[in-house]
């Protein structure tokens, strides 16, 4: 199989720990790879991604059948667009749930389209209970743990195991703590060229934001590897058990 | 050669889901590769006719020359399973014509294949019909389906009434039919063609359709569970023994 476009699914049943920034760096990345991208956010409240990059997200939900149709319809569509979606902790069982009952991840695959879902990690019972439950119930998509490492070193260890030949743990670097302020008013987006004016960032904190951007997208980068290899090694096993 | 199966689809009150349940049927024993007929007994007009037209024949139980269309050609027909849609209110009378045509006892000596799927509604009045219609039954093989497609909910009943009255009929088996999302089942209804078709994206035509993924997912989850019922009661193992069961996967 050879992907055509991608959905990559943004999720932790717990708030709080960067989902909507993870998201929001995703669709900027896509955006600065020069793809076509659309978000779509299932957060309520403040701050969401809906309200950071509101040109290219579409407030989502999955409480009533009306919108898991508008949602789930319009991913699986036959279009080359890259699509990014913000689970918000409140929307994560019910996501996870309605996907596996409609057989989301085998729809996509057959649509060649990848799927993969980047889950943060954090040291709680939940959220190690429920990235192993993804495991078992979407064997299909590529998983990957995300380490915030603003919220501590290394916690991901041991109770995240990785897929053989998959992704290894996404590094999501810390920002500077006085850089924050810069990014976490919305709108904001990464890929807007003004950022790099020098009344709106100061010159010497643009530079540090590049270079935190830069990991983060090289993160991306190799994030997008690892699908690309784990496509390619899926095809020759497929094209090995055919002949 | 095996012999012919005969299910009766029917319940005396109407509006229970009887075509739904007759439906669902046809699909499994299609998944099956089991060739199955059926007739659907509103007549003029049918309902299960709209949705398997290929399939069905709408004929008028009561008459004598449609009651030999069926019964007489159970030998020869390429169809190994006839599925009867019987109209509300007609299954008693159904029951007393085939057991004064003998067919109930050709059932009993078996000669022929044969179950009722009494489909039982929320009120009271569902429980004195099981009485009746098991005693009318005797020895077939009689599933009690319990249908909450509708949201239907079995509160009025006393658990230990309908024990009393389960326990009763001997060899009896309860089938659960789970509720389908109402924009789903309305989607396929609209839709018109068979629960396997609109899973499979596919029109009356076999043509390419345009359904919602979603809707599509909520029928194959929902059909998936109806037919691990009906794997559940061996019903492909009472039609033949020898066909692999556990068919699931109804999407293409």
């Amino acid at each position: 199989m050879s992907f055509r476009s991608s959905i990559t699914i943004v999720a932790s049943p717990r708030p709080r720990v960067g989902k909507t920034l993870l998201a929001r760096l995703l669709t900027d990345f896509h955006s600065h790879e020069g793809r076509l991208v659309t978000a779509f956010d299932l957060n309520t409240g403040d701050r969401t991604l809906a309200q950071f990059l509101p040109d290219k997200t579409t407030a989502a939900s999955v409480r009533d059948v009306n919108g898991q149709m508008a949602l789930f319809d319009h991913l699986v569509a036959y279009e080359d667009i890259t699509k990014i979606i913000d689970v918000g902790h409140e929307a994560y069982e019910a996501f996870f749930s309605l996907a596996q009952n409609i057989g989301f991840v085998d729809e996509a695959r057959r649509r060649s389209i990848a799927v993969a879902i980047l889950f943060m990690v954090t040291p709680d019972h939940t959220s190690v209970t429920a990235y192993r439950s993804l495991r078992e119930r979407f064997t299909q998509a590529t998983l990957a743990p995300v380490h915030n490492e603003i919220l501590g070193p290394a916690q991901h260890r041991d109770k995240y195991p990785l897929a053989a030949g998959g992704p290894g743990v996404v590094r999501m670097a810390a920002l500077a703590p006085g850089l924050r302020r810069y990014i976490e008013t919305p709108p904001f987006s990464f890929a807007d060229p003004r950022i790099a004016d020098p009344t709106r960032i100061p010159a010497a904190a643009y530079a540090e934001l590049g270079r935190w951007l830069r990991r983060i997208y090289l993160e991306f980068r190799e994030l997008d590897l690892r699908i690309l290899l784990a496509d390619l090694r899926s095809s020759i096993q497929f094209s090995s058990h055919s002949q | 050669m095996a012999k012919p199966t005969v299910i009766l689809v029917g319940a005396d009150k109407g509006g229970v889901g009887k075509t739904t349940v007759a439906r669902t049927l046809i699909d499994y024993f299609g998944a099956h590769q089991t060739p199955t007929r059926a007739f659907d007994t509103e007549w003029p007009r049918g309902t299960l006719k709209r949705f398997h037209s290929d399939l069905t024949e709408v004929v008028d139980v009561t008459s004598v020359p449609d009651q030999m269309k069926i019964f007489d050609t159970l030998g020869s027909a390429e169809a190994k399973v006839t599925v009867i849609d019987v109209r509300a209110g007609l299954l008693s009378a159904t029951l007393q014509a085939l057991t004064d045509i003998g067919f109930l006892e050709s059932a009993k000596k078996g000669q022929i294949t044969f179950a009722v799927f009494h489909i039982l509604g929320s009120s009271i009045a569902s429980l004195d019909e099981i009485a009746e219609t098991a005693r009318v039954v005797g020895d077939a093989n009689y599933f009690l389906v319990k249908n909450f497609i509708n949201n239907t909910t079995f509160f009025e009943w006393d658990p230990a009434v309908y024990n009393s009255y389960f326990k009763k009929i001997k060899g009896a088996e309860e089938i659960i039919i789970p509720k389908l999302n109402e924009m789903a089942f309305e989607q396929v209804e609209v839709a018109s063609v068979p629960f396997v078709s609109f899973v499979g994206n596919k029109s009356a035509k076999g043509e390419a359709a345009n359904y919602s993924f979603v809707l599509r997912g909520y029928v194959r989850h929902w059909l998936g569970n109806v037919w691990g019922e009906f794997d559940r009661v061996k019903l492909v193992d009472m039609v033949s023994p020898k066909i692999e069961s556990n068919v699931r996967q109804v999407a293409g």
